[in-house]
């Protein structure tokens, strides 16, 4: 579908809310439950809902009373908080545009893991596998030292999507104590820098090639 | 003529007796002969048994095939008419789909020169304007018609977009209208429920992302308070300043009050922000009384 969404089934049933005094004034009141399933790429949910619609003779407003969220899969812990927010606040659009950008980041993420473990099989390893959310970089002449790249995606309180890089030297004991310029210390700042100048992908290639 | 009558008579007479005579001789047949004839009538009645039995045969079988024949048609129709519902309820569950997507926010329809795309917009829950616009699919793609307020960036957000990522162009879209519905929102809401608080006209802007009005909470002097929202794509405000009116330098308890204002302005939607002071009224109300 045009907007990355595929909804596989839809049912809808109405409850007419309506009392006698409501009709006396000219209102109407009428309840909608729906029930939504689809995916979202290999994400997949299925939403159940409550509009109140009350129709008076100057407007028509509909609310949202009630949202229920169900995700498969569930290991995207950083999705069930958003999901859990998006209940509360019963915001069904917020809930579809962040699950949108989400599920975006998670494939360009897998993308660009991928990428640099087909360019160097030997030296890169996703330790959960082509969705990892982390890539560690072990260079054959040292396999003692390890970079980890920790590559969250923050879902923040507004539904905006927002990547969150950082880097996890894994250095042994003795290696530390001959670092006397601190280094492995500065090395997450270092990391951040050097992703706002030569972005994710640039940065990644950087390292891989510091470490072999 | 008379001899002839006459022999006529007689011979007839005669061969009557003879006829009689051959009866006779024939009741009194040999045993070889009776048995022969009883073979044969016994075959002659087994004959017409086996006749019988094959015209009941010919008889059930058409029966049977006429019958079958009937069923035949009758299950035809049952089966078309079984495919036709299927084939309906099919159709009516696409089009029940189709109108699900509205709850994504994001529908289509498509026309004769592309896509008419609907966005819909919400806060809190609160269903509120839809807007749309109209693609032309060509090289490059292009806006047709569109519904979208002139103070919102289409053009930018098409010129960074449009013709790369559609889909990004459309959720860029989708996050600032939304935005900028919520933001109108809270701003109706505070001039509408809200107005008492007040003590002058509310400033906004049509993107209703500056927003400058002075209140007052109690029986003390006005606040002025100023809300800025530099990210069109958000509904909270990004800057917040509260001042007190007036010349007088501000009691601590006072302070406080100034400071806890701009910190609920910057977390809060601005009509739960009042609806909390509305509260907060009327207990102290309540225990005043």
């Amino acid at each position: 579908m045009l907007t990355g969404f595929t909804i596989t089934d839809y049912s809808k049933k109405t409850e007419d809310l309506t009392t006698a005094e409501m009709t006396d004034e000219g209102v109407k009141k009428v309840l909608q439950r729906h029930r939504i399933s689809g995916n979202c790429h290999i994400i997949t949910f299925q939403l159940e809902f409550q509009i109140v619609e009350t129709q008076s003779k100057e407007n028509i407003s509909s609310v949202i009373t009630d949202l229920g969220i169900v995700m498969e899969p569930t290991e995207y812990s950083e999705l069930s908080e958003f999901v859990s927010r998006a209940e509360e606040r019963r915001d069904l659009f917020m809930f579809f545009r962040g699950l949108h950008f989400f599920v975006k980041w998670c494939e360009y993420r897998k993308r660009t893991f991928t990428h640099f473990k087909d360019k160097y099989p030997d030296v890169v390893h996703l330790p959960e596998g082509p969705y990892s959310h982390c890539m560690g970089i072990r260079g054959a002449s040292c396999p003692e030292f390890e970079l980890v790249i920790v590559w969250r995606i923050h879902v923040d309180m507004e539904g905006k999507v927002l990547p969150q890089l950082d880097l996890l030297p894994g250095v042994p004991r003795q290696a530390l104590q001959l670092d006397r310029h601190g280094v492995v210390d500065t090395a997450p700042q270092g990391f951040r820098s050097l992703l706002g100048v030569l972005g994710i992908e640039g940065t990644l290639e950087s390292l891989i090639g510091s470490m072999q | 003529m008379m001899r002839k009558m006459k022999s006529g008579v007689l011979a007839h007479l005669e061969g009557l007796e003879a006829q009689m005579n051959r009866a006779c001789k024939r009741s009194e047949k040999p045993w070889r002969v009776q048995a022969r004839e009883s073979a044969l009538g016994t075959k002659i009645r087994e004959l017409r048994r086996l006749r019988d039995k094959l015209k009941a045969e010919v008889k059930r079988r058409q029966q049977t095939t006429e019958k079958a024949s009937l069923a035949s048609t009758e299950c035809d129709q049952t089966v078309e008419t079984r495919e036709q519902e299927a084939l309906e309820r099919k159709r009516e569950s696409v089009k029940a789909i189709l109108q699900a997507y509205r709850f994504t926010g994001l529908s289509g329809k498509l026309t004769s020169r592309g896509v008419c795309v609907c966005i819909s917009t919400a806060f809190e829950g609160n269903l509120l304007d839809s807007y749309f616009v109209d693609l032309v699919i060509e090289k490059p793609l292009r806006i047709h018609h569109h519904s979208i307020p002139v103070f919102i960036p289409l053009e930018k957000i098409a010129a960074k977009y449009l013709q790369t990522d559609l889909q990004h162009f459309l959720f860029s879209l989708c996050e600032a209208l939304n935005a900028y519905s919520g933001r109108k929102y809270q701003a109706d809401r505070l001039q509408g429920e809200f107005a008492a608080f007040l003590t002058g006209p509310l400033q906004r802007n049509s993107l209703c992302n500056l927003l400058s009005f002075t209140y007052k909470v109690d029986q003390s002097s006005s606040f002025r308070a100023r809300l800025l929202y530099e990210d069109l794509t958000v509904t909270l405000p990004t800057d917040v300043t509260v001042t007190p009116q007036g010349t007088e330098a501000l009691s601590a308890l006072r302070e406080e009050q100034r400071a806890a204002h701009e910190a609920l302005f910057r977390t809060e939607p601005l009509h739960k922000v009042f609806a909390s002071f509305a509260r907060e009224e009327e207990l102290s109300v309540s225990v005043a009384s």
